[in-house]
Parts: C-alpha cells; sequence; structure tokens
C-alpha cells in the first residue's frame, strides 16, 4: 500500500520537530538526570512568540525563530538558576528535583494561559496562512516542510559543532560525562549546566513556533506534546543526542502513519486516539529496550541472531 | 456561611483521603506516585459509568433502547426521583456499595501499576505514571461507552431520601412513622452530606493512623530507608511496595467515588494533572512520612486556595482565570517548601519505642 505525499509530508514536519525537543530534553535530562515534565511549554512559549510578533509587529514567523530561540531558552535559564540549581546544590534527591518540576510545569502553563487570557486570546492560535506552497523543480511541497528540514539541519549541525569542535563544548561533554572529574580539572560545571538548559529552551522555542503552522495550538499544547517527546527521547535511550534525533523521526513517523492506517478501513479507529501510539511506543521501548536504540549492543546481538541461525 | 464551611469541609474529606494515599505510598514507601488522578478518576469513572446504568432497570428503563450518551441526565433524575427518593435503606446500600467498588477499582489499577512501579527507576516511573493518568483521560473523553465522553455522565443523587417525603418506617407501638427530617431546611441537609463525608474521611485517616503505626508501617518506612537491610531481613519489598500502592490506590479510588456522589456529574476534563500536583503540594507542605502533616498540609492548602479564589470577588473584571493565579502560587510555595523545609511543615517524628 502506498502511502499518500500529504501523510509523509505531515510525518517528516513533525518529526523534525520532534527530534528538535527530543534533543532538548535529553540535553537537560543529561546534566541533572530529571526529566524536565516543563519541557513541553517551552515549546508553547515558541508558539505564542511567533504569533505575538506577527500579530503586533507583523513580523513573519520565518524571522522569529531567533526571538523564540531566545526567549524560550532565557525562560529555561531561569528555570534552571531559580529553581534546578539552588535544589542540585543541596544534593536533593531525584524525586524532590521531580516535584519541582512539576511545579515549574503547572506555574508556566499557568503563567501562558494568564497571558493568552490577556491577549484575549479566546480562539486557537493559527498560523497556517503563511504555509504557501513552494514549487521546487515540479514539485508543489508546503513551505513549512522546507523551514523545518532546514532549521533542524542546521541547529542540528551547529550543535555538533558546537559540541565536538569548541572548547567549550569538549568542557560541556565533560562535564555532563562525569561531573566531578570535570570541575578537578577546573571546568565550571554549574555554567556548564546552565548553557546546556539555555540551549535545550531554545530548542524547544524554535520547534514550537513552527506548531501552529499545522495545528490550532492552545495554551496546553506544550504539555499535550510532552508524551512524545518523552517517548522519543526515551526511545534514544535519554543520554545521545544521536539517539534522541532517531527517537525523534521515529516516534514522529510512527504516530502520523500510523493513525492514517489505523483510522481506514478496515479498523476505523478515531483520530482522537492518536496520543495512544506514542504511548504504546514509550511502554513497550520501557518493557524491552529500556536503554533505548543507542544502548542496544549491536555486536552482541547479531552474535546472538548467528548462534541462533546454528542451533 | 453555612453553605460555604459545608463545601469546604467536603473538598476537605475527599483531598484529605488523597493526601493520606500519596502519603502512604510516598511518604511512607518511597513510592513516588505522579499519576494519582489516575486512581482518583477511576473511582469517579467506576460511580459515573455504573450508578445510573445499574439502577436503570429497577425502574423501567429499558437501557438497549435508549441513547443513554443524550438521555443520561434524564435517567440519573429520574432513578433518583422515583426510585432513591422513596428508598432510605436502598440509597444507602447504592452509596456504600459504589464507594466500595470505586475503591476496588482504585485498588485494582494500583495494582497493574505496581507492575512498572517495581521494576522502574524513579525518573522513567514518574514519566510513565503522568503519561498514563493523561492517556487514561483522554480515553475517557473520547470513548463514549465509558463515562459519555464529551457530554459527561449524571450520577443519580443518593442523598435525595433525606429529605423526602416519599418513605415511612414502622415503630413497635407508634406504628407507621414518616420521614422525620421532611421538614429540615437546604443548610441541615448541607451539613448532614459533609457530615457523612467527613466521617468516611477520619475513618480513613484513623485506619492509616492505625496501619502506619502498626508493624506493617514500620516495614514500609524500613523499604524506603533501606531496601537492601530490609531484603536482608528477609522482607520481600517488591510486594511491600506492590501493597502499600494498592492500598494507596484504594483510598484514591473511594476518594474518587466519594467526589462522583457529590458534585453528581463525572466528567473527563476534571480529571486533569492538576489535581495530582495539588495533592504532591498537600503532602510536601504537610510534611511526608506523617498523617498529621497529610491533614494539615490538605487543610493550609485548601485555605489559601479559597481564600485566593475569594480575591475574585473583588476583581470581577479580571481578565483571566483566578484558578491559574493559585497554580503560579502554589507551585512557588511547593518551591519554597522544597528548598527551605523540605520536611515539611510537620516533620516525620522517629517511631516510639516500648521499653520492654
Amino acid at each position: 500500500m502506498m502511502l499518500p505525499p500529504e501523510v509523509f509530508i505531515d510525518a517528516l514536519i513533525y518529526s523534525n520537530l520532534l527530534s528538535l525537543l527530543a534533543i532538548g530534553l535529553t540535553l537537560t535530562y543529561l546534566t541533572l538526570k530529571v526529566p524536565n515534565f516543563a519541557y513541553g511549554d517551552l515549546a508553547t512559549i515558541g508558539i505564542y512568540v511567533a504569533f505575538t510578533f506577527n500579530e503586533f509587529y507583523s513580523l513573519h514567523p520565518y524571522l522569529t525563530p531567533p526571538l523564540a530561540f531566545i526567549t524560550a531558552g532565557l525562560v529555561s535559564l531561569a528555570s534552571y538558576i531559580l529553581v534546578f540549581r539552588p535544589l542540585w546544590r543541596r544534593e536533593s534527591s531525584i524525586v524532590t528535583l521531580m516535584i519541582a518540576s512539576i511545579a515549574v510545569e503547572i506555574a508556566l502553563r499557568s503563567m501562558i494561559h494568564i497571558y493568552a487570557s490577556a491577549l484575549g486570546l479566546r480562539r486557537r492560535v493559527s498560523l497556517a496562512r503563511f504555509d504557501e506552497p513552494v514549487s521546487i523543480a515540479s514539485l508543489e511541497l508546503p513551505s513549512v516542510l522546507l523551514a523545518t528540514t532546514l532549521t533542524a539541519i542546521t541547529l542540528v549541525c551547529s550543535l555538533y559543532l558546537f559540541l565536538n569542535k569548541t572548547k567549550f563544548g569538549t568542557a560541556m561533554r565533560a562535564a555532563i560525562e562525569n561531573p566531578y572529574l570535570a570541575s578537578t580539572l577546573g571546568i565550571n560545571v554549574e555554567q556548564v549546566y546552565a548553557v546546556s538548559w539555555f540551549l535545550a529552551g531554545g530548542l524547544a522555542g524554535v520547534a514550537g513556533l513552527f506548531l501552529p503552522f499545522r495545528i490550532s495550538a492552545t495554551p496546553e499544547t506544550g504539555w499535550e506534546l510532552l508524551l512524545r517527546i518523552f517517548a522519543a527521547s526515551v526511545l534514544g535511550g535519554l543520554n545521545s543526542i544521536f539517539g534522541a534525533i532517531l527517537g525523534g523521526y521515529i516516534t514522529g513517523f510512527a504516530e502520523v502513519v500510523g493513525i492514517y492506517l489505523l483510522s481506514r478501513p478496515p479498523l476505523n479507529i478515531s483520530t482522537a486516539y492518536r496520543p495512544a501510539i506514542p504511548f504504546a511506543l514509550f511502554i513497550v521501548v520501557l518493557l524491552v529496550l529500556p536503554q533505548g536504540i543507542t544502548g542496544i549492543n549491536w555486536r552482541r546481538l547479531k552474535r546472538k541472531i548467528l548462534r541462533g541461525e546454528k542451533e | 456561611m453555612i453553605e460555604f464551611i459545608c463545601a469546604f469541609l467536603t473538598f476537605y474529606s475527599i483531598y484529605l483521603i488523597l493526601s493520606i494515599s500519596l502519603n502512604i505510598e510516598y511518604g511512607y514507601t518511597g513510592i513516588p506516585n505522579f499519576g494519582k488522578v489516575m486512581f482518583f478518576g477511576a473511582g469517579a469513572f467506576t460511580v459515573g459509568a455504573l450508578t445510573s446504568r445499574l439502577l436503570a432497570p429497577l425502574v423501567g428503563i429499558d437501557l438497549s433502547n435508549t441513547n443513554f450518551k443524550i438521555e443520561n441526565i434524564k435517567i440519573a433524575e429520574s432513578i433518583s426521583k422515583t426510585y432513591l427518593m422513596q428508598r432510605p435503606i436502598e440509597s444507602i446500600i447504592v452509596f456504600l456499595g459504589m464507594l466500595t467498588l470505586g475503591a476496588i477499582v482504585g485498588g485494582i489499577i494500583g495494582l497493574l501499576a505496581s507492575y512498572p512501579a517495581i521494576r522502574l527507576r524513579e525518573d522513567y516511573l514518574g514519566m510513565t505514571l503522568v503519561v498514563a493518568g493523561e492517556l487514561i483521560r483522554l480515553i475517557a473523553y473520547n470513548y463514549d461507552p465509558l463515562i459519555c465522553g464529551t457530554f459527561g455522565v449524571h450520577v443519580p443523587n443518593v442523598f435525595s431520601f433525606i429529605k423526602s417525603p416519599g418513605w415511612t418506617f414502622d415503630v413497635i407501638g407508634l406504628g407507621t412513622v414518616k420521614n422525620p427530617l421532611v421538614d429540615i431546611g437546604d443548610v441541615v441537609l448541607d451539613i448532614i452530606k459533609a457530615g457523612v463525608m467527613f466521617a468516611i474521611a477520619l475513618s480513613v485517616w484513623l485506619l492509616a493512623q492505625r496501619l502506619m503505626n502498626s508493624p506493617f508501617g514500620r516495614l514500609l518506612r524500613a523499604v524506603r530507608d533501606n531496601e537492601i537491610a530490609a531484603e536482608a531481613l528477609g522482607k520481600d519489598v517488591a510486594k511491600t511496595r506492590m501493597i502499600a500502592l494498592v492500598i494507596g490506590s484504594a483510598m484514591a479510588g473511594l476518594a474518587g467515588s466519594m467526589y462522583a456522589f457529590y458534585t453528581l456529574t463525572v466528567h473527563a476534563t476534571d480529571f486533569t494533572p492538576i489535581r495530582t500536583f495539588i495533592v504532591w503540594v498537600m503532602v510536601v507542605l504537610g510534611g511526608a512520612g506523617n498523617n498529621v502533616g497529610a491533614a494539615v498540609g490538605t487543610l493550609i492548602y485548601l485555605v489559601i486556595e479559597r481564600g485566593i479564589a475569594m480575591i475574585k470577588q473583588y476583581f470581577p473584571m479580571l481578565p483571566f482565570d483566578i484558578n491559574y493565579l493559585s497554580y503560579i502560587i502554589m507551585g512557588a510555595l511547593l518551591i519554597l517548601i522544597l528548598m527551605y523545609k523540605s520536611e515539611g511543615l510537620i516533620p516525620e517524628k522517629p517511631p516510639k519505642y516500648t521499653e520492654e
């Protein structure tokens, strides 16, 4: 059976954004080892930054990624400096950090709600009118597909260069790998973590900005997305940027293509059950592959399979 | 004013049970249950989905040729009017029976949740439970046969018999006596309802207090403080955590059932993770690991929350929902407590020893 191209395009746009979000969540998880429940709301901030600048300053949404990056990055940084760093210094348990993270999430989401109400936004936020088709070599493609793909590639490449080719990036990897050893070598671990949180927030902001092109967004959108971000990051192993990218694409495609297939005859399942797909994926990964894709020891697996064949 | 106090007492009772249940799981056993709303919802959904359906045949409504989704409000009303108002004993049986059933369903879901709870690390467990709670809400919202999806379901009023003139009882020597409560005002009815709810909450509290000061309570704390030591002493850590989660979840299911009977309507949108957050604030604020702390934390939370809600009367033009302001304040309060007084207002006391 052939997939219609729209489903494929939809899945690709969605997966581009999801892998950016999964990278960001992984970045914060690598630092404090706490799942950041407030992460989805940083994407919501991106949505409202794009909307606000478009509504009041008539700025084209494609020009706002830097603004969304900085705003969401600063909010993320603030949550680290005001909440997580003080708790980390007190050597709080992981559960305490998680409770704090839920508190940040609720407070942040409430603030976005208040902001949206104060703007008089009774309706949902949509930027779909900016999604004009672009024709490239006789192909009509939605511009948001090109924009998200380019943004994802640019951000991933710059993150890669930053982490691998700059001195600060090397220090960052060292601090994440072994904070105690890194601090004895004179690396300011807290500063490194702060940069991590800023970058993670920025990625969420940029990814969020592109959401209202395809769906109509509300202050709850980011929170509703969190399930997918968790699924993608856990699938990626929660310990590698590469895994997060892979997890993002697998989760995104599984969800979009999966619900397309399930909602057609013979099953005719309501598309409202769409979030059940990433959830099922999440549960299966936890049960079968708790270390994620990047945790698989391919050589051992190969040997196992070969041995199995011999028997 | 009395109405206000009664509503406050009822909510206090429901949240008290919830915070005791979280206290047993997290405070005593160390299981961070970030999916409390799921178990609370389980109880409420049980009452919502079953009460009308079970009683409908008794009042001669044939469910097979009615659209339950659209007509459930009429069905619930006619059950209250034509059946429950005339039958005090049956009403009480329905009330207590459904509460028990809600607790059982909560407990069963707790048993299911104990599978990941025993095996996963805290961070993965937290993600799983938060996400599972959202998924259950989503299914309840979209799957009509459960609680009528977007419409919500109405619950027959099991308290309707109290003021009803429709029943009599026989007393030896006096003959048939009419219902003596027919002439009470609505305020007295409110007081009776709130009293019933509070009595249930108080019994749960006393039960929890007794249970947590028994050898079983010490076992829970042993598992929390040092799993390996508990195991070395021959205790089954996995089973202990499972039992704690089942007890806690059954209590949350009970609270959910009470909530459904009090509000008389169950709607999926009501069961968001905010409820989980509220219960966490209560337990952390009051002090985890002791039931007095849970009771105090619940009281303080509700007083602050009501206080913020009252601001609305003075600013009727506020452009946003005042609840959001209260969530922001509660979030900040929770973080401050975690930073400066992480043991809560009433810290856990070391267990008493009896000298031999």
